[in-house]
């Protein structure tokens, strides 16, 4: 984090100012630093939250930030991540090449395809996210 | 056979491409085959390691299992390898064995491909580094949409695919979505 400092100024409600005004006070530091701690601990928590990363991705997808900003706020690794997978959209993976017509089901299985059905009333659909999942 | 593209996959690309063919449920995409296509069009390369978490995943009666046995039903179009070096420590630390033996594989073969379905965590930071050529990395998602715009499967079946997918795999739905517009809007 920078140490140069920007001026910020903001409107709060007053029951909020005075309550910030006490905890400082208990906690012995000054009001602008329990708004930087706060604010600091708020960023840190949203870099961890999934719904929030997934609003990050979507905007580092539409091109509407730059890495530099995925990286200050979800860290080097995630933003590396999404940064590895943008770019694999410029790729194209190598021509499928087919000879002749796609082998039928019973031939490529051997007979029919396994087939999986839920048990009655023992299966949700969720649980196809957790039984597949790796 | 010899003019198809060499690409190496993981354990969870085979389920992956099979799930939505064993899937008796409306929800699952249907008229299309994906384990079977993709097994028709490249050379698929695995190493045995593969094959064998494929083998442990098909005890038990869910869907995990069920799409196992039909990878396994398949494996005869796979070209099974010994790989029994291993990848850097801190490399092999983050991927399970398929994973890291599928990645010396294909630096080995100089693939033309290396499909996982890593994508949505930090292990795909792992398998790019680990990769001698990292432009050779695709996903499922990615192949699967290269086949819907050649109409090897539709590309009705694989926008239906891509949307079962995202639903019940939580894969990056924005990530799917610029595939989609990229290979499927006409």
């Amino acid at each position: 984090m920078s140490k140069e400092k920007t001026r910020v100024d903001f409107n709060a409600p007053v029951r909020l100012v005075e309550q910030a005004d006490t905890v400082a006070d208990v906690l012995g530091i000054s009001r602008t630093q329990l708004l930087i701690d706060a604010l600091q601990d708020e960023i840190e928590e949203l870099a961890t939250d999934e719904t929030f990363q997934r609003r990050i991705s979507n905007a580092y997808y539409a091109g509407e930030i730059e890495f530099e900003t995925v990286e200050r706020v979800l860290g080097t690794e995630q933003a590396s991540r999404l940064k590895l997978l943008r770019d694999s959209l410029d790729r194209d993976p190598p021509e499928p090449q087919l000879a002749g017509d796609l082998p039928t089901a019973e031939e490529f299985y051997e007979g029919e395809p396994p087939e999986w059905r839920p048990e009655q009333n023992a299966e949700s659909d969720n649980e196809l996210g957790s039984s597949t999942e790796r | 056979m010899t003019d198809q593209a060499a690409i190496v996959v993981d354990t969870n690309v085979l389920l992956n491409l099979a799930t939505p063919v064993v899937d008796s449920r409306p929800r699952a995409p249907t008229g299309g085959d994906p384990l079977l296509t993709v097994l028709s069009v490249y050379d698929v390369h695995v190493p045995r390691a593969v094959v064998g978490e494929i083998t442990e995943a098909a005890s038990g009666d869910d869907l995990l299992a069920t799409a196992a046995d039909a990878v396994l039903a398949g494996t005869d179009r796979l070209t099974t390898h010994e790989v029994d070096a291993q990848l850097p420590e801190p490399i092999e630390y983050g991927l399970d064995t398929g994973e890291s033996h599928a990645i010396w594989l294909a630096n080995e073969m100089d693939a033309e491909m290396l499909v996982t379905d890593e994508f949505n965590t930090t292990n795909y930071l792992l398998v790019s580094l680990a990769l001698a050529d990292r432009n050779v990395l695709f996903t499922t998602p990615h192949v699967l949409c290269k086949l819907g715009e050649r109409e090897i499967i539709s590309s009705e079946y694989v926008d239906a695919a891509l949307s079962y997918y995202v639903e019940t795999k939580q894969w990056d739905s924005h990530y799917v979505d610029r595939l989609r517009r990229l290979y499927l809007d006409d």
